[in-house]
C-alpha cells in the first residue's frame, strides 16, 4: 500500500493501572508480554494461549481479553487494568475479598484471571444474577477448586457491589 | 514470542484492501488468527488491521428492505448487546451471546468467526438459516455471496487473498425459528438452527458438520427429514463419534417438530 514494508514496531500510548505509559512495542508484543517482561506485571498468567483458559485475563478499557492472544499494537489509547491494579492500598477489591473469604483458591495460578473476569462481569452488571455469573466465568478454567467457592465468592461479591452502587431504598 | 510480524493501519476502506494480500493478513479480534501465528499455522510478513475501518463496524437496519446490516469487524458482544439486532434479530443475538467465552466475545468479531470457517461455530448456522448474504471486496471488486456459498468447507472459504468480507446482510427473523446446541467444552458439539411454518420445516445443522447444511422440507415430510438426517456427514472427534451426534440430532428434531427423523 505504502510502497515500504510495513512497519515491525509501533508506538503505544497506554495507561496500566493508572500509570501513563509510552512505549514502542514490536507488533509481534502480546499484551500478556507486554505486561510481564516489560512491565514486570507478573500477575498476569500464561497457559492455553488458545482464548481458552482465562488465566490471561485482563481488562482492556473495562472488557474482558485474552492477554497473550491480543498484539499489544492494539492497546493504543486504551486503559488497561491488572489484578495488580485493584487494591487501593492495603484495601482490596470486593471480588478479592470475596475469593480469600469464600476459599475461592487452591494452587492460585487462575486466580488472577478468574478475578479480573468476575470485576469485568461486576462492573458492567453490578448484582450479577446467578445465570450470568456462570455465563461469564465458564471460560475460566480451574483444577483445583471444583468451581463451587469461586461462584459463592462472585456471588457474594456481586451481592456486595449491588449494595454499594443501588441508590438506596426509598430514594426519589 | 510470534516470529517478525509488520502491522498495516488504516482509517478507510480502501486503505485495507490496497494492503491485504496472501502475506498480509486482515486483522481485527485476533482471536482466531494470533494462536494460529502462535502455532505456526499461518505466517504472514503483515497483519492489516481493520478495527479503525469505519464502514466495517456499523450495524445498520433498513427496515423497507427488513434487513440487518452488520459490518464484519462488529464484536460478538456488541452484536448481541445492540438493541436492533435483538428486536429483528433476536436468535443471532442470543447464539452471539454464548459464542466461546466473554474474552472471545469482547474482542472476536462476526467477520473472522464466518472467515475462519471453523465448523464448530454457531454464527454461521444461524446466518444460513437466516438466508443472509456477505459483501465481499478486493481492491478490484465487489461481489455478494450466500453464507452458503462464502463457507465452503472446514477452515475453507471462497474469498481470495486479497478480499476481505465487509458486511452482512441478514433478513428479519421469520416467526417460528429457534437455535439450540449441544456444547461440552469451547466450542459446540452439535447446533441446529430451525423456522419451523405451517408449510415448512427448514433445518441448518451446524458445528458437527463440515459446514453449516440446510434442508427445505414440506411440513410433515418425516421421511425427507430422516433421509436429510440419515444422510449428514458428521464429525467423528473428542465430543463423540458420528451415531451419538446423529442420535442427539433426531432427538431434538423430535422434541421440537413433532415428528420422528
Amino acid at each position: 500500500m505504502t510502497g515500504s514494508p510495513a512497519a515491525t514496531s509501533t508506538v503505544v500510548r497506554v495507561r496500566v493501572n493508572g500509570r501513563a505509559i509510552e512505549m514502542l512495542v514490536p507488533v509481534r508484543l502480546t499484551v500478556a508480554e507486554l505486561l510481564r517482561d516489560r512491565l514486570g506485571l507478573t500477575g498476569t498468567k500464561v497457559s492455553c494461549e488458545m482464548q481458552v483458559c482465562g488465566v490471561c485475563t485482563v481488562l482492556v478499557d473495562g472488557n474482558p481479553v485474552s492477554s497473550c492472544a491480543t498484539l499489544a499494537c492494539d492497546l493504543h489509547g486504551s486503559e488497561v487494568l491488572t489484578v495488580e491494579g485493584l487494591a487501593r492500598g492495603r484495601d482490596l477489591h470486593p471480588v478479592q475479598e470475596a475469593f480469600m473469604a469464600a476459599n475461592a483458591l487452591q494452587c492460585g495460578f487462575c486466580t488472577p484471571g478468574l478475578i479480573m473476569m468476575a470485576v469485568a462481569l461486576l462492573e458492567d452488571h453490578p448484582g450479577a444474577e446467578p445465570d450470568e455469573i456462570r455465563e461469564w466465568m465458564d471460560g475460566n478454567l480451574c483444577r483445583c477448586t471444583g468451581y463451587a467457592p469461586i461462584e459463592t465468592a462472585v456471588t457474594v461479591a456481586a451481592a456486595r457491589m449491588a449494595a454499594t452502587t443501588a441508590p438506596p431504598e426509598g430514594d426519589q | 514470542m510470534l516470529p517478525e510480524l509488520g502491522l498495516v493501519r488504516s482509517d478507510d476502506l480502501d486503505g485495507v484492501l490496497a494492503a491485504v494480500d496472501y502475506d498480509h493478513a486482515p486483522y481485527a479480534g485476533g482471536t482466531e488468527l494470533v494462536p494460529a501465528m502462535g502455532l505456526g499455522l499461518r505466517r504472514p510478513a503483515a497483519v492489516v488491521d481493520l478495527k479503525r475501518v469505519e464502514a466495517l463496524r456499523g450495524i445498520d437496519v433498513d427496515a423497507g428492505a427488513a434487513t440487518v446490516t452488520i459490518g464484519a469487524a462488529v464484536t460478538h458482544r456488541r452484536l448481541s448487546d445492540h438493541p436492533a439486532v435483538r428486536e429483528h434479530l433476536p436468535t443471532l443475538a442470543a447464539a452471539a451471546s454464548r459464542v466461546g467465552n466473554a474474552r472471545v466475545r469482547s474482542t472476536g468479531t462476526v467477520g473472522g468467526n464466518l472467515c475462519f470457517a471453523e465448523p464448530r461455530s454457531d454464527l454461521g448456522c444461524v446466518l444460513v438459516a437466516l438466508g443472509a448474504t456477505a459483501e465481499v471486496r478486493s481492491a478490484r471488486v465487489t461481489r455478494t455471496l450466500s453464507i452458503d456459498e462464502l463457507i465452503v468447507g472446514a477452515f475453507e472459504t471462497s474469498l481470495e487473498p486479497d478480499e476481505i468480507l465487509t458486511t452482512i446482510a441478514v433478513p428479519f427473523e421469520p416467526p417460528g425459528m429457534s437455535y439450540w446446541k449441544l456444547q461440552s467444552y469451547e466450542r459446540p458439539t452439535l447446533g441446529v438452527a430451525l423456522v419451523v411454518s405451517e408449510s415448512r420445516w427448514e433445518v441448518t445443522v451446524g458445528a458437527a458438520t463440515e459446514r453449516p447444511t440446510r434442508a427445505v422440507l414440506a411440513a410433515g415430510d418425516t421421511a425427507g427429514l430422516a433421509a436429510f438426517v440419515d444422510g449428514l456427514e458428521l464429525s467423528d472427534d473428542m465430543t463423540g463419534p458420528p451415531e451419538y451426534k446423529r442420535s442427539v440430532l433426531r432427538s431434538h428434531l423430535g422434541r421440537n417438530l413433532g415428528a420422528t427423523a
